[in-house]
């Protein structure tokens, strides 16, 4: 491009909306945030369901799985943040919507288990009573709330990010919301498992194919 | 009377800089010199009187180990951009 070159009226305007274009075009995630996250919470789900359909406990919570996942995450960000040659506006403000999900996660469990504990004593104190079970089981109720909470973050990025398959994504999990309030804790483990992969492994592996093509075309530009 | 066009931003580099910083938070220059297709010395020249009319800031620093420039763009520099944009536009209407 040459420096003093004057132009005109129209190519002024032409090299604005070029310029503005090739912008928005040169910020691509790498997915693998996306990807982990999505096998991680599938992986969990599934051995979760294994555990109640046949009847056997790991020695440990399967949900801590999500906890040693957090310290990939960090070096994802930090290396992410290193090659990034462009920081956007929405860059922080997806940062901050992440990590306000991620809060919300853990303080739901926090949550959740509390009443837990609350509810079990006082169901047990019911059969102890009355001989039978209380027909309404807590545990049923848990995956809704965080399938509702998995959809914010993804359909916001997948909107703000004009990415389809995540603004699908964040879709798909609240209607997986809305049908688990009606089944059983198998099937609700099941939900949670699909919502996974269908609202950030496969939008991942999507952004990851996105990236690498990038990376590829860069390359063939810069010989 | 048409408003004469800002003769820092009326150039092809330039403009060309100004629009790519104006979509992005702050962008590195190897990322401006690769979208802009232009030479790092002529980058260079064009980035300084950016600077020196007051419509980018530029952040020397070290990234492992590696002298890194970030520009950024100014409140005036927006502004600059925006009257420039705004002026083109009523040149173009009044012109047709």
């Amino acid at each position: 491009m040459e420096q003093e070159k004057k132009l005109t009226e129209q190519e002024s305007l032409h090299l604005i909306t070029m310029m503005i274009n090739k912008a928005k075009e040169s910020y691509h995630d790498t997915g693998i945030g996306a990807i982990m996250w999505g096998a991680v919470i599938a992986i969990c789900s599934l051995i979760r369901l294994s555990e109640v359909y046949f009847e056997y406990r790991l020695p440990f919570d399967i949900y801590l799985l999500t906890l040693v996942a957090l310290i990939p995450q960090i070096f994802i960000s930090i290396k992410e943040k290193k090659e990034r040659k462009v920081k956007s506006y929405d860059d922080a403000y997806m940062d901050y919507i992440w990590l306000g999900f991620g809060i919300c996660i853990f303080l739901l469990i926090h949550i959740s288990n509390n009443i837990f504990g609350e509810w079990g004593s006082w169901a047990n104190e019911y059969r102890n009573v009355t001989g039978k079970s209380a027909s309404f089981r807590f545990s049923e109720y848990i995956a809704p709330l965080f399938l509702m909470l998995y959809g914010l973050p993804t359909f916001i990025t997948g909107a703000a990010c004009k990415f389809k398959p995540m603004l699908w994504g964040g879709i798909f999990c609240w209607i997986c919301c809305i049908i688990s309030i009606y089944t059983s804790i198998k099937i609700d483990l099941l939900l949670t498992a699909t919502s996974a992969i269908v609202a950030w492994l496969v939008p991942g592996i999507i952004m990851e194919k996105e990236y690498r093509l990038y990376k590829k075309e860069q390359a063939q530009l810069n010989v | 009377m048409f408003k004469d066009l800002d003769p820092i931003l009326h150039s092809q580099l330039r403009l060309a800089v100004m629009s790519l910083l104006i979509s992005v938070k702050e962008a590195e220059f190897t990322f401006l010199r690769e979208t802009t297709n232009a030479t790092a010395g002529n980058l260079s020249v064009q980035i300084q009187k950016l600077k020196e009319a007051g419509y980018i800031d530029v952040i020397k620093q070290f990234k492992d180990n590696y002298p890194q420039t970030i520009c950024k763009i100014t409140t005036a520099g927006i502004k600059a951009f925006e009257e420039y944009v705004k002026n083109l536009q009523s040149y173009l209407t009044n012109t047709k």
